[in-house]
């Protein structure tokens, strides 16, 4: 396949993600929800299941009004509100882990708001790299395993969850080469985004396949025209009017902080005798997250060192509003980015925004700048 | 701190309780600052922190979210919030984290100062956003951050992983601690510690639990201010003896027919979530009006820790309101209703707490239609003022005043 038909393709899977669900479930697999940020999607793969991303969509929010307050983020509302409103039927379980307030409030809503969707907490330590929590981890994927065998009637192996682990590993090569490639390559930021959405609607053998063509066509491909180049940092970055903004103003994201992205990539399992604990020392490994204790403030070193690295001129901040992990490191970013000599810029993005004039004035100016 | 007592104040009886842990309270900050002034080092520490380990340390500590709402309290939330959010915190952070922040780089308030730490204590059995904040006071001050992490608790009981994961994080904080202030830890003096608290606790239970009386023979709007010594103080000897005075003051009460609610009692209800610091006066003015007493919060469940060894402790410290499910807290709400005759619930939806305003919606429903009784609530925060409306406070107030008159069978 040629690089547009690999990009319609990823396009596709992103913009409709009940019709994967469907298919999935047409060829006899069962389906796990995975809820935003980290969730052991290896385990659930390990099982015979496909996880299933669930970030909420772009739309107005009335049942969830029920559960939450207005000023919980989009985020959550949505993925209640798609919940109450069946569009996720059809999934076995919805794993959500508690690395915010608002997360931790998601699962209590859902059992009463979802009831036949099974809800699945994943309780991760925020102390994971010593080895008690470590331990710790280890006892939160055990619950989720017991949990999905009770939900699913699938079984749980050591070895297929070793070769899950390998498989996730590759993807997140993949994906970590795809960033590279897409910094200078031809393409626009709503393609950049179809292909890490993408992945959270497909079975990553299969995105993996795709992507590691996709990344070929593209190397061979002609060059990005340009030197706008920004950092993109945030929970989520895919927002078609936002992506257009990107787009019309000649900006290019060189490299991305997004959870919903890059962050998913960064960590691998290592290789170790016991595939279980090697899953939960790859999380204890993880680091350079706002959902993540991180007393060195780490995240923002590593934000500016990737700018730099990448040459980008300015860092957008992408705020989704009412999230206060994020917005706790948005002065220490907008400080260091001062002192570095990087533009910043703080766009607020919410799921129930339509108009993103505001934004693009925004980007029009840093256009001038940059 | 509540209305009751404002015209005519008598000189205050240094035998009472109120006097007794007005005192401690105030004491908490002297100490520090005198420590602070002699060398030694102060820390700054989360309401929820396992004050057993700084008290049985000998450290001093401070609890910004204390400092927070006392100058919110005292009409100061506003001015420091506006301070965080001029250097770019977002309006939406959670008010005391905005003026603990404001108060680190402003390094005074009038209303109620407190030295600057040496080390930060944090504990997210409370919420998460605890972590955040003081990350950002530890990277920027450059000083030492302990996390004791008590995750939230999916399930109704806490499980011996989840033990095994905190006492492992205790002992760490110590060790830490240890080397850091040149503090040794006592096994002796944590036996001290644990049966004050545990004494402390077991008056502070009983006081709260005397609104099971009719009336009342407290105003629970006291107990808002009281458990700020539970919170900080209850390992201190002076804390079991002030909270013992409290029991058997509210026990004469009961027994001479008289109460600290200063008006006639004509319904009970239970408020839910963090009190309306900056709107003090007018929340309780609000009920008072209407004769409505708030006999019960959460507060006379959550500050009783009461345990009989250190594993005890690290399982009482998962246990706590905001880290349990739903179920849980509901039962736990539901018991306190039934036991203190309450006949509505007040919620205030607090635009500072997501985690306690995030399943508020449903828990209070289901603790309503269990005890068969109305909930209302209202939109406010405990520190920013601006983000409460007096009139939407005084009809919700009032609509859920009517329909518990109706339950009286007295509506028209």
């Amino acid at each position: 396949m040629g690089r547009n038909e690999l990009l319609a393709q990823l396009h596709e899977a992103a913009a409709s993600p009940k019709r994967q669900l469907e298919r999935y479930l047409a060829e006899g697999r069962k389906a796990v929800a995975v809820a935003p940020a980290y969730t052991p999607q290896e385990i659930v793969h390990s099982m015979g299941l496909v996880p299933m991303g669930v970030w909420g969509a772009d739309m107005e929010i009335s049942e969830a009004k029920k559960y939450y307050p207005a000023f919980i983020c989009s985020i959550m509302q949505t993925i209640l509100e798609l919940g109450i409103r069946g569009e996720y039927k059809g999934v076995s379980a919805i794993i959500i882990p508690s690395l915010c307030d608002s997360l931790k409030t998601l699962g209590q809503n859902w059992k009463y708001a979802v009831k036949d969707i099974p809800f699945i907490p994943m309780t991760y330590p925020q102390n994971r790299k010593p080895d008690y929590g470590v331990k710790f981890t280890m006892a939160g994927y055990e619950r989720v395993i017991r949990d999905l065998e009770a939900a699913t009637g699938a079984r749980f192996s050591k070895a297929a969850l070793k070769e899950s682990n390998r498989i996730y590993n590759e993807h997140n090569a993949v994906m970590r080469a795809f960033a590279e490639i897409a910094a200078e390559a031809d393409i626009t930021a709503a393609q950049r985004s179809d292909v890490f959405k993408s992945a959270w609607f497909m079975l990553p053998e299969e995105h993996t396949a795709v992507v590691r063509e996709l990344n070929e066509e593209l190397k061979r491909g002609p060059r990005a025209k340009g030197d706008r180049k920004v950092l993109v940092t945030g929970i989520l970055a895919d927002s078609p009017n936002l992506l257009r903004a990107f787009d019309e103003n000649g900006i290019r994201i060189a490299a991305d902080d997004v959870a919903h992205e890059s962050r998913q990539y960064r960590t691998d399992v290592p290789n170790l005798d016991d595939p279980l604990e090697a899953l939960a020392r790859k999380f204890s490994a993880m680091d350079n997250c706002s959902l993540l204790y991180d007393r060195d403030k780490k995240r923002i070193d590593y934000i500016v060192e990737q700018a730099r690295q990448h040459g980008a001129k300015g860092v957008i901040v992408l705020m989704t509003k009412f999230c206060d992990p994020e917005e706790f490191d948005y002065v220490p970013i907008k400080r260091a980015c001062d002192a570095a000599g990087l533009i910043s810029l703080n766009v607020e993005v919410d799921r129930q925004m339509v108009n993103y004039e505001q934004a693009n004035t925004m980007l029009q100016a840093l256009k001038e700048m940059l | 701190m509540g209305e009751e007592g404002k015209k005519s104040r008598p000189a205050p009886d240094p035998n009472s309780a109120k006097f007794k842990l007005g005192r401690i309270a105030a004491k908490a900050y002297t100490d520090a600052a005198e420590a602070k002034a002699r060398g030694e080092m102060v820390g700054w520490c989360a309401s929820n922190f396992p004050v057993e380990i700084p008290e049985t340390l000998g450290l001093y500590v401070c609890y910004p979210e204390n400092q927070a709402a006392g100058i919110a309290a005292r009409g100061g939330g506003e001015r420091m919030c506006s301070i965080s959010e001029g250097e770019g915190y977002s309006n939406d952070i959670c008010a005391y984290a905005r003026i603990s922040l404001a108060y680190m780089k402003a390094k005074e308030a009038p209303e109620q100062d407190m030295p600057l730490p040496d080390f930060v204590l944090c504990c997210n059995n409370i919420c998460n956003c605890m972590i955040k904040w003081y990350e950002n006071i530890a990277k920027e001050l450059d000083i030492p951050m302990i996390l004791i992490d008590i995750p939230f608790n999916p399930d109704y009981e806490v499980s011996d992983a989840q033990v095994e994961y905190i006492k492992a994080q205790f002992w760490d904080a110590i060790h830490q601690l240890e080397d850091y202030t040149g503090k040794k830890w006592s096994e002796e003096r944590f036996r001290e510690v644990m049966e004050t608290s545990g004494r402390s606790s077991r008056a502070w239970i009983d006081a709260t639990s005397q609104a099971k009386h009719i009336p009342s023979p407290f105003n629970g709007f006291d107990l808002l201010n009281h458990m700020a010594v539970m919170v900080t103080a209850r390992g201190k000897e002076e804390a079991a003896e002030a909270m013992e005075t409290l029991l058997k003051e509210y026990r004469e009460n009961h027994e001479k027919g008289i109460s600290t609610f200063r008006a006639e009692e004509k319904y009970r209800i239970m408020f839910e979530g963090i009190a309306c610091w900056p709107w003090l006066r007018v929340t309780s003015q609000g009920l008072k009006s209407r004769g409505i007493n708030m006999v019960t919060t959460i507060y006379a469940d959550a500050f009783g820790y009461i345990y009989e060894d250190f594993d005890g402790m690290c399982r009482a410290y998962a246990d706590v309101p905001n880290a349990m499910n739903l179920e849980h807290a509901r039962d736990k709400r539901i018991r306190l209703c039934r036991d203190n005759h309450v006949e509505g619930i007040l919620v205030h939806t607090n635009r500072s707490c997501k985690l306690w305003s995030g399943f508020m919606p449903e828990m209070s429903r289901q603790i309503g239609e269990a005890c068969g009784i109305p909930v209302a609530s209202f939109d406010g925060d405990q520190a920013d003022p601006r983000n409460f409306s007096e009139a939407q406070y005084d009809t919700r107030v009032q609509g859920l005043m009517e329909i518990m008159e109706g339950n009286k069978g007295g509506a028209e």
